[in-house]
């Protein structure tokens, strides 16, 4: 596993991604994610979770909230600030 | 099944600009109700939703809406035009929705090890884990959007709110360090722990339809 372990591996996918780990430990976990499908897979999905829920957390406003939203800021917009 | 485009839209505030909105800041700065209900018709959607997704409550949510936007009407003058407006509205709703959830003082800690990773005593990886396949491109179907939306429910409250901060509405980690009050090193914690959870509920998801 190249001095690298899975577990280890898995707790430094997020400095990897942002481009934070020194040249030293970025090296190593490449090298480990080169020899390790398992953990390729793992930088993969974990890579592609943000996207995904970004765009399965979409809400949409129900109209009863807009409607409500709507009466209220016009009884609020008439006071004076 | 495709996304609802509609669905989209509501969050389509994200991609006006600055420009499009200073015109109506402008006015609405001047007490001008008619632009300022311009500016709240287009981020609406992007409110509720940061609110929905943080507090896990339509009903706060919805009160959440109304106290963002009453806030920036009242204090439309102290708004610096250097920042987007989308981005100013968005620490003011995030602002609302934490003290929401101080005040709620939810103490379940819903994390549960099997939302993580297993290994061996090596520290290798026990089981391959399900391939995404080209998730991120394919059609994301309805299944999929209740099986996220219950993982992120479940997210106890600090994880949640480091997650929608972040992955949802883009903040910087200093951004979300100062809102939450908590260091940036805790911040990407959170934010770490919170991807696996969601990324394994994603992985069981697939795994479960091979």
């Amino acid at each position: 596993m190249s001095g690298t372990s899975c577990k280890d591996s898995i707790a430094l996918l997020l400095e990897y991604l942002d481009g934070n780990l020194s040249d030293e430990v970025r090296a190593r976990l490449a090298t480990h994610l080169g020899d390790c499908t398992p953990c390729e897979e793992f930088l993969r999905s974990y890579r592609a979770t943000p996207g995904l829920c970004k765009k399965a957390l979409v809400a949409r406003v129900p109209k009863s909230v807009a409607d409500k939203l709507t009466s209220f800021l016009k009884e609020e917009l008439k006071k004076p600030v | 099944m495709h996304l609802d485009p509609r669905q989209s839209a509501a969050d389509g505030a994200a991609a006006l600009t600055p420009t499009e909105d200073s015109g109506l800041l402008a006015r609405a700065a001047e007490g001008d109700t008619v632009a300022f209900e311009a500016l709240v018709e287009r981020y609406t959607g992007r409110v509720y939703g940061l609110a929905l997704r943080m507090l896990n409550s339509e009903a706060d949510a919805a009160e959440v809406l109304q106290e963002t936007f009453i806030s920036a009407w009242r204090n439309l003058k102290s708004f610096r035009g250097d920042a987007q407006f989308g981005s100013w509205l968005s620490r003011i709703a995030a602002n609302f929705s934490l003290m929401r959830l101080r005040h709620r003082k939810v103490t379940q800690a819903v994390e549960s090890s099997l939302d993580e990773p297993h290994f061996n005593e090596r520290g290798s990886l026990i089981d391959e884990v399900a391939t995404f396949g080209d998730a991120e491109e394919a059609a994301l179907n309805q299944e999929l959007r209740a099986a996220i939306e219950q993982a992120a429910a479940r997210l106890s409250d600090d994880y949640r709110e480091v997650f929608v901060l972040r992955d949802l509405e883009g903040m910087s980690y200093e951004e979300i360090s100062g809102l939450v009050g908590i260091t940036v090193p805790a911040v990407k914690s959170r934010l770490h722990r919170a991807r696996l959870t969601l990324r394994a509920a994603i992985d069981t998801f697939y795994a479960e339809r091979q």
